[in-house]
């Protein structure tokens, strides 16, 4: 088991194919919750720094399992699963936590405290190394500077004493993604994080973490169900089916036909609901 | 099959392997009045049967009630017109029970809490669930008097057997209830703080209370008021506040001061529920 951190990546422009050495590497990946059946069967991915990637795939086809794989929500029932020198199929409960910390998360629904100030959401980013101190609730002055900051370089910065309930959807998520970045992260996963905002909103956000990815020089993958919005905010484009990876290529290189092949089941109705297992069996 | 209504000649259309409704849940589900389910037809006779047996056993009998509803109007009538020679009594017992109400709801609320953590199943291990679910649940259907007897053998006669009467009683109701409102918080934002690497004491200080916090201060003052009136219930075991001189008055036949007593009560009852309201909607 490795558990040394590598250094940070260093800023780079999105890699082509093996250009450098991925950040996350999984191989043969096999997931179920429970005694149930497969949601995904034998996946493969590499994502590397500073690369946007677009998950694509109907709903049940495994996109947000492989996402909760990354980070040990999900089991692994086979194959390998190595983020940031973590390898997830041989994690202690302490290095779990160090995992978490590194990768951060953008979610759906947000996912914010609405009763708590914009700022203290996004502080709560830097939990983990908060240490014993802030038992009273307080942060110390570094850590307020740098959410402070971030909450500049996603265009907030003017929401910071407000509820987090009281911004609007496309608000919420700049919050999140500020939040996200607190962690310092070195992957970033955003799980269908456009589908509750319009189309204005969902390019905003998209950009924004587009130009994460390129800034900070860290994958981020992002699950995506409108295909235009995939192809021009992503480096790479990867489709899943079934829990198999059907498409993996560059965004200017997609083979057209392929992708069709990702949603074929939508055209015959065979859309059965999200991937939504138990956490249950999960770390 | 026969097709006996249009909707049904000319169904949706339904995308090939989609699974389909059964058809007689359809044409059920299709009836503007539909027929009630069987357990529906089983339940509603066997609740009735349990509300008469219980009316029966309880001897409620509305027509007694009729009968003395003129011994009633005359005990009423005897409270009238209140005395207040000995307001300065009921105030300071009042007070005391107050004071009661008040220092047995901090230490209730805070005990509550301490216990919640362990009784809420998205917080506590289970081997610390069920135990403590279990130990509130005794708690819980023991009447306050009988902790309150308890106590006033063990710390004599006064409102402080009182206090601890309440605050042991609080934990079997408001722990219980503090309990649910942490499991009854939104899921994301504590997931958000496990995937931020957060420790089980920062998920719950930072994504279950703060969410669970409007419902436990409502929760505390329901707590608070529901105490001031059961200090008075209290006092009749000797436990402090008014309950004692309550109990007198109603042996003594001295229903002028009776109902001074219970007028202030009232006022004092009614002036913590307005506070109380008004405390909520500022929370919430």
């Amino acid at each position: 088991m490795t558990t040394t951190s590598p250094a940070p990546a260093a800023r780079q422009a999105p890699p082509d194919d093996g250009a450098a050495l991925p950040l996350v590497t999984v191989r043969g990946l096999q997931v179920a919750y429970g005694d149930g059946p497969l949601v995904l069967d034998g996946v493969d991915l590499d994502l590397h720094p500073g690369e946007t990637v677009a998950l694509l795939g109907a709903s049940g086809s495994g996109k947000s399992t492989l996402m909760r794989s990354l980070t040990g929500f999900a089991p692994v029932n086979a194959g390998t699963v190595r983020v940031a020198g973590y390898d997830l199929t041989n994690l202690r409960r302490g290095d779990l936590r160090r995992l978490r910390a590194s990768v951060g998360q953008v979610f759906q629904q947000f996912n914010l405290v609405g009763r708590l100030s914009v700022l203290t959401n996004v502080l709560t980013g830097a939990l983990h190394s908060a240490g014993p101190v802030n038992l009273a609730g307080g942060f110390s002055a570094a850590h307020r500077r740098q959410a402070l900051d971030l909450l500049d370089r996603v265009g907030i910065a003017h929401k910071a004493t407000e509820q987090a309930r009281s911004l609007s959807g496309g608000q919420q998520q700049r919050v999140a993604i500020a939040r996200a970045l607190m962690q310092q992260p070195r992957l970033l996963l955003a799980d269908e994080p456009v589908a509750s905002l319009d189309p204005k909103m969902s390019h905003a956000v998209l950009e924004l973490l587009q130009q994460i990815a390129h800034e900070d020089g860290i994958p981020v993958l992002v699950s995506l169900h409108v295909l235009p919005l995939a192809l021009e905010h992503s480096d790479r484009v990867v489709g899943l089916r079934h829990g198999q990876v059907l498409v993996s290529d560059r965004t200017d290189r997609l083979d057209a036909v392929a992708l069709d092949a990702v949603y074929a089941d939508l055209d015959n109705g065979d859309d059965d609901g999200d991937d939504e297992g138990t956490e249950e069996g999960a770390r | 099959m026969t097709l006996t209504t249009p909707q049904r000649r000319t169904p949706g259309r339904r995308a090939p392997g989609q699974p389909r409704l059964d058809p007689h849940e359809r044409e059920r589900l299709e009836r503007a009045f539909s027929v009630p389910r069987a357990r529906f037809l089983v339940g509603v006779p066997i609740a009735l049967a349990l509300l008469v047996w219980s009316s029966v056993g309880a001897e409620f009998n509305v027509a007694k009630l009729g009968e003395g509803a003129a011994n009633m109007g005359e005990f009423l009538s005897r409270m009238f017109p209140p005395t207040w020679d000995e307001l300065d009594v009921i105030v300071d017992l009042l007070i005391e029970t107050l004071q009661m109400a008040i220092v047995g709801t901090v230490l209730g609320a805070g005990l509550s809490l301490v216990v919640a953590f362990g009784a809420a199943s998205n917080i506590a291990p289970r081997w610390l669930y069920y135990p403590t679910r279990w130990v509130m649940n005794v708690i819980r259907s023991l009447p306050d008097l009988v902790f309150a007897l308890m106590f006033v053998s063990a710390v004599g006669l006064g409102p402080f057997a009182g206090i601890l009467a309440m605050t042991v009683g609080s934990v079997g109701s408001i722990g219980k209830v503090f309990a649910e409102a942490m499991e009854a918080v939104d899921r994301g934002p504590v997931t958000a703080m496990q995937a931020v690497g957060a420790s089980r004491r920062q998920v719950v200080q930072y994504g279950v209370l703060p969410q669970a916090g409007p419902m436990l201060v409502s929760y505390t003052l329901l707590l608070f008021e529901g105490n001031v009136r059961g200090a008075t219930i209290l006092g009749m075991v000797g436990a402090g506040g008014i309950g004692l001189e309550l109990t007198t008055a109603m042996k003594m036949y001295d229903y002028g001061h009776l109902s001074a007593i219970v007028i202030c009560i009232i006022v004092l009852v009614t002036a913590i529920d307005q506070a109380s309201a008004v405390i909520r909607r500022k929370i919430t």
